[in-house]
């Protein structure tokens, strides 16, 4: 197989089994990790007996394998659950149901996946601007003392823990200053200009910490461009400094940054943990920081998969805008 | 800085052992902000390892409290100007507890780097093995291992850690068990900058040639590659290293961090940060000896990386398919993970 | 028990289960001196209050609910037989009549109680409140698919111990009796005076069988209260409660509801919470939360501004932190030893790791300090404020420990106040002075309840906390010091494992009382009987200091919750 087809096969098949094999190392994984969960559903006074209902309920006395037979099966051909009253259909693909709060995994994600879309995308633009605008600027105007503010401003980005960063930034903004309103989450559909308003500070604060990754990268990818020899050749005839800078050497940065950002994008969607409950951004990262400390399998275990499977995308994506920005580059 | 364009004018280097040290730490030298930076990384080091004869000389240890010096009607605010400062504690001392802020300091200095540091050797030495392998070995073995590296890359090491750490037995040294789940976690961008960047080197000259004349696989690995794989490996560890104390930072703030009482600046940090309005310097602290040194490591990685910098720009860049960019794909961080 | 809720919004994503039920139940400040100060103070109906949270409501289920008495939120939508009294103070430590028409008549031995309704109970779509909803109510809190309440109706209800709730076992609780539509009677295994008490949780909360749905239920729980529901989103992060027009204060005497609306926010990082509490903008100025302490930072800003001091109120939540022994484990189960550490401890930076000496009064009693528990002051091991290491060394050279001891502490990793490694640090620190080394065993949050709470794995040395269910002597003992709750395979809490006949013996004559005040002072006489066995150090009673917004009327804290009651609250 060859050419965009094949590759996109290629990676279909090579993401399913890598999401599968992510789904196995977390249901073992958690398997083992400390926690009665029939307990902790029940609640810490529940008698032994009610515990020991609980666990038939949720088929936690099953072994490990039953238990992810029974998962794959949800995936494929959906699951009946008991609402103690009537019986529901989750359809296929069925992550399966929250321990503890009896709700489709799926449903939760929908309703969360929105939030950390928004945060993430809103950031990246950020952290691009702010970013590879830093590294143009420190490439430009090398040695100068712009250069050094704004790396030492993206450093200090780089350096300081995002709950530091956010909550300082709050209070300042938010509450000393009063310039914007606590931040709160507006849905995009309900009132777009509210959503980025309230989404503003959240943006700002990871995209200020991704940002001095992109700034380093853009900068040492244009100095490298810029030591070569075809551009020693237009300088020799008398090229301009700005459109060097401005379109040669950027262009040479342009894969690396692609690459950098498809990576960070991914990971932010589930990954943006602190940020989210910093700011309560009813996210991915802060359902499942919390799915993890009561050991809520099913949400653990389809939240993973939904951020493993955007971290995959992100970069297959980022293999083809390679591509396109670098036609010697072969698909693979 | 202009001393990339500099140094790449003399781009004969490395190629073989004791000259090419020497060249590098000549012109590492030559670049004052690598120098002033490498000077402050090693007197971070230093202070680490420094740490109970500091605090002697101050005649204080991290762990003491000092009930008197704080405020315990208002929250425990220490009750000293500057948040305590004085010749006794010299950097003040920590609110509710009134530990000393400099003992805790330079105690936390340790843990931090010394997490950081072992960390990063961890995750540089997976990556190398594993990126290396995935490049020299056949088609099947590249295969599973690129896979592998995806599983890593794409597990939420934040989520992986929260669980392992909860896993292990309490008995097992906290710090070094942080470093080894940081370590063995988060090795994937690595492995996959080392294999793209040595899918090139194999298809240099030379490499080629090494090839040629039957020279076995360790041994093009070790002569060949490792000198060519040394500049964007430096260079993304410069970056890791910051990363990973900020990973620590982040574990503590999620509650599983290095334990009580051993400091560390994460744990300083997560404790701070509300106290920002109440006792400023307690968050500067951390925050600033943070600041310090990861500038330091970036502008030494800089300086590192236009040392060695083994001929890339004149060499990558020329006819291989696999474009240069491709040679530092995906610098992925884990900073992500800790925001 | 129930725990109080945590002040730090990340410890709330560390520790958990019970977090939700203590969202539920937890409450807010009180106005002391705004309530001296401001000028018109008349509270009106009418306007929105927001409530900004750090834990969602995820379960909004009557049968689900893990409250002290009916919870906050919750008891705007759930009305149940009895209430706690809205009231100040120690008065507010009354159990009153809710639905019902007194606080329930007991048989001679307190083993049969019975309730009558009043009349014109009405839901939010107008039909009537019977007995039978509230039998059905109660029965639907049984099935495992609903777990999540407390264990009394389990243990006290006759035939209750195995049974599996309506959706399995049709015939029903046979000890829950309803002759007709508005009388009902409880058939208990055991005499239990405190029943009124029970009768205050949200499973007394009627359900109308036909409106079941399961554990769909929580998404639209049909109110019998002032508000019902008309939104819940994320499960539980964001609650809008509207006027529910069938309710009337002709037949609820406790609830105030004056503001139209209640706007219920979560999700929050709880210093953002005291931000914006403290900016007060917008609709924050008639804000207040449920859930959320103002920390020591915090404090430190507050009490130096006048404004911001004036709007913080402080209350006492029936709540003991302290140490725990298994005496099963050497070197504990040598008295002596148990009586040095005792003499050792130095309350005064225990308190000042829980947040200095505003949000924690140190203890020397097992019991809160508070007459409704039937507080009776005694202090056997007298440490004084920094403890006593001169004694201690005198004790653990008796003891046969000369040179020192080495011990492990067991604590919770979470960083939530209670069981916390600041608490644990700090007993280390003064141990130190008596010749003991502490060494720290700190274990993740779900790790720590499974060994504590187990009798094969329970250490020897640990750091606990224990709140009360309603605010008396016997939820508050019994659990901790009944030989007869031990429990040998699941969750125990008797963590010293006593089974002494003579505490055992008390304990169920103090439950036969039906006079409370009585036995509010067996239960203190008792206490100090145990206290002498040095079986736990009490640390500290936990003090809760809130913010409200600038608009905030008409602000109520009870002892029995310590947080400002919600239904009281106005914003006009």
């Amino acid at each position: 197989m060859n050419g965009f087809g094949g590759f996109l096969l290629r990676r279909t098949i090579g993401t399913l089994a890598t999401l599968l094999a992510i789904s196995v190392i977390v249901y073992v994984v958690f398997y083992v990790t400390p926690g009665n969960v029939a307990q902790i559903t029940c609640g810490p006074r529940c008698s032994p007996e009610q515990v020991h209902q609980v666990a038939q309920q949720l088929h936690l006395d099953d072994p490990l394998y039953v238990r992810y037979w029974h998962f794959l099966q949800g995936l494929v051909v959906g699951q009946d659950y008991s609402t103690g009253t009537s019986v529901e259909h989750c359809s296929a693909p069925c992550l399966g149901l929250s321990y503890q709060t009896d709700q489709q995994v799926l449903s939760i994600i929908l309703t969360r996946l929105p939030v950390s879309l928004s945060l993430v995308t809103g950031a990246m633009v950020l952290w691009l601007v702010l970013g590879v605008g830093t590294g143009v600027l420190s490439v430009w105007r090398r040695g100068r003392l712009t250069e050094r503010v704004l790396t030492g401003l993206t450093l200090a980005g780089w350096a300081t823990p995002v709950f530091v960063i956010g909550l300082v930034l709050m209070i300042v903004v938010c509450g000393e200053l009063q310039l914007l309103p606590f931040p709160q989450y507006v849905k995009f559909t309900d009132d777009p200009e509210q959503w980025a308003w309230n989404l503003l500070l959240p943006w700002f604060s990871l995209a200020l910490i991704e940002s001095a990754a992109f700034a380093r990268m853009t900068r040492s990818s244009m100095l490298e461009t810029l030591a070569e020899d075809h551009i020693r050749t237009f300088r020799a005839y008398g090229v301009g400094e700005r459109s060097i800078v401005g379109r040669h050497a950027l262009r040479g940065a342009l894969a690396p940054v692609i690459a950098l950002n498809a990576n960070n994008f991914g990971s932010a969607v589930g990954g943006a943990v602190l940020t989210e409950t910093l700011f309560g951004l009813p996210g991915l990262g802060q359902e499942l920081v919390h799915a993890v400390s009561v050991v809520d399998l099913p949400v653990v275990v389809g939240v993973v998969l939904v951020v493993g499977f955007f971290v995959v995308l992100a970069n297959a994506v980022a293999d083809v805008l390679y591509a396109v920005a670098d036609r010697r580059v072969v698909l693979t | 800085m202009s001393e990339a364009l500099v140094a790449t004018q003399a781009p004969e280097a490395l190629a073989s052992g004791a000259s090419g040290a020497r060249q590098f730490w000549r012109r590492l030298r030559t670049q004052r902000a690598a120098t002033v930076a490498a000077g402050i990384v090693a007197l971070l080091v230093l202070v680490a390892l420094a740490a109970p004869l500091l605090t002697a000389l101050e005649g204080q240890d991290p762990t003491t409290y000092h009930p008197s010096l704080i405020d315990s009607a208002r929250g425990g605010v220490p009750t000293g100007s500057l948040g305590g400062i004085s010749g006794h504690h010299w950097l003040g001392v920590e609110p509710q507890t009134g530990r000393d802020l400099f003992a805790r300091l330079v105690y936390g200095a340790r843990v931090s780097l010394g997490v950081a540091f072992s960390a990063t050797v961890i995750q540089v030495f997976v990556g190398l093995v594993v990126g290396v392998a995935a490049a020299l070995g056949g088609r099947w073995i590249d295969q599973l291992l690129s896979r592998i590296t995806d599983i890593f890359v794409a597990l939420p090491l934040m989520i992986m850690s929260l669980a392992l750490l909860a896993i292990v037995p309490q008995s097992f040294p906290r710090p070094v068990l942080v470093t080894l789940v940081i370590g063995l976690i988060s090795w994937g961008s690595i492995a996959k900058i080392v294999r793209a960047q040595t899918l090139t080197l194999k298809g240099l000259d030379y490499v080629a040639a090494a090839r040629l004349s039957g020279w076995g696989a360790w041994r093009i690995a070790r002569r060949e590659l490792l000198p060519g794989l040394a500049a964007p490996v430096i260079t993304y560890a410069s970056i890791l290293i910051p990363v990973n104390i900020s990973v620590e930072a982040a574990l503590s703030f999620l509650g599983v961090g290095v334990k009580p009482p051993t400091p560390s600046w994460g744990q300083m940090l997560t404790a701070a940060d509300v106290w920002y309005q109440a006792a400023p310097q307690y968050l500067l602290l951390p925050a600033g000896a943070l600041f310090v040194t990861v500038l330091a490591l970036a502008v030494l990685g800089d300086g590192v990386r236009t040392a060695l910098d083994p001929r890339a720009a004149s060499r990558l860049g020329v006819g291989t398919g696999r474009g240069r960019g491709r040679g530092r794909e995906a610098v992925t961080t884990a900073k992500e993970e800790s925001a | 028990m129930r725990h109080p809720s945590v002040t730090s919004a990340r410890a709330a994503y560390v520790s958990l289960a019970l977090v939700v039920a203590a969202g539920a139940a937890a409450c807010g400040p009180k106005d002391n001196d705004a309530n001296g100060s401001s000028g018109d103070s008349t509270p009106h109906k009418g306007g929105t209050l927001t409530v900004l949270n750090s834990d969602p409501q995820t379960d909004f289920d009557p049968a689900r609910l893990y409250t002290s008495g009916g919870g906050n939120v919750p008891s705007l939508v759930f009305r149940t037989l009895t209430t706690r009294n809205r009231a100040d103070g120690a008065a507010g430590t009354k159990v009153v009549p809710d639905l019902a028409t007194d606080t329930g008549r007991p048989s001679k031995n307190a083993t049969v109680w019975t309730y009558t309704l009043k009349k014109g109970l009405k839901y939010e779509d107008g039909t009537a409140i019977t007995s039978a909803d509230i039998k059905y109510g109660i029965e639907r809190s049984f099935a495992p698919e609903l777990s999540g309440g407390a264990p009394y109706l389990r243990d006290w209800l006759v035939g209750a111990a195995d049974y599996q709730g309506p959706y399995k076992d049709k015939k029903g609780l046979s000890a829950i009796e309803t002759p007709d539509d508005r009388t009902i009677v409880f058939h208990l295994n055991k005499p239990e005076g405190e029943f009124p008490f029970l009768a205050t949780q949200t499973q007394f909360t009627p359900v109308p069988q036909a409106k079941d749905t399961g554990t769909k239920y929580e998404e639209h729980p049909v109110s019998s209260g002032p508000y019902k529901v008309v939104k819940n989103e994320n499960d539980g992060e964001h609650l809008v409660l509207e006027r529910n027009k069938y309710w009337s204060a002709a037949v609820d005497d406790q609830r105030k509801a004056y503001p139209d609306t209640i706007d219920v926010q979560s999700g929050l990082d709880s210093s953002v919470i005291n931000q914006r509490l403290s900016a007060s903008q917008g609709t924050d100025a008639a804000a207040v939360t449920t859930d959320t302490n103002l920390g020591p930072a915090e404090l430190a800003k507050v009490t130096g501004d006048k404004e911001l001091a004036a709007r913080v109120g402080t209350g006492h939540f029936g709540y003991t932190n302290y140490i725990a022994f298994n005496p099963k484990v050497k070197p504990f189960d040598n008295p002596k030893v148990r009586q040095a550490i005792s003499y050792a401890v130095d309350r005064s930076s225990v308190v000042n790791a829980a947040g200095g000496s505003a949000l924690a009064e140190p203890a020397t009693t097992f019991l809160p300090n508070q007459k409704s528990f039937g507080y009776t002051p005694y202090d056997l091991f007298p440490a004084g404020d920094t403890g006593n290491a001169a004694k201690a060394k005198e004790l653990l050279k008796e003891a046969g420990y000369p040179n020192g001891l080495t011990v492990t502490l067991t604590h919770d990793n979470a960083d939530n106040f209670k069981t916390s490694p600041e608490i644990a640090t700090a007993i280390q620190d003064a141990l130190k002075k008596a010749g003991i080394t502490v060494k720290l065993q700190g274990l993740e949050d779900n790790n720590y309840s499974d060994t504590v709470h187990s009798v094969k794995t329970e250490p020897g040395f640990f750091l606990a906390a224990w709140g009360a269910d309603w605010p008396s002597g016997g939820p508050f003992l019994a659990p901790i010091f009944d030989g007869r709750q031990i429990v040998k395979d699941g969750a125990n809490f008797n963590a010293s494992q006593l089974n002494d006949a003579s505490v055992n013996a008390e304990i169920d004559a103090i439950n036969k009382l039906t006079d409370l005040d009585a036995a509010a002072q067996r239960w203190g006489a008792l206490d100090k009987k145990i206290g002498a066995q040095a079986l736990t150090v009490p640390l500290f009673h936990p003090v809760y200091k809130r913010l409200v917004g600038k608009d905030i009327k008409n602000v109520v804290i009870s002892d029995w919750t310590g947080v400002l009651d919600i239904s009281q609250v106005a914003v006009k």
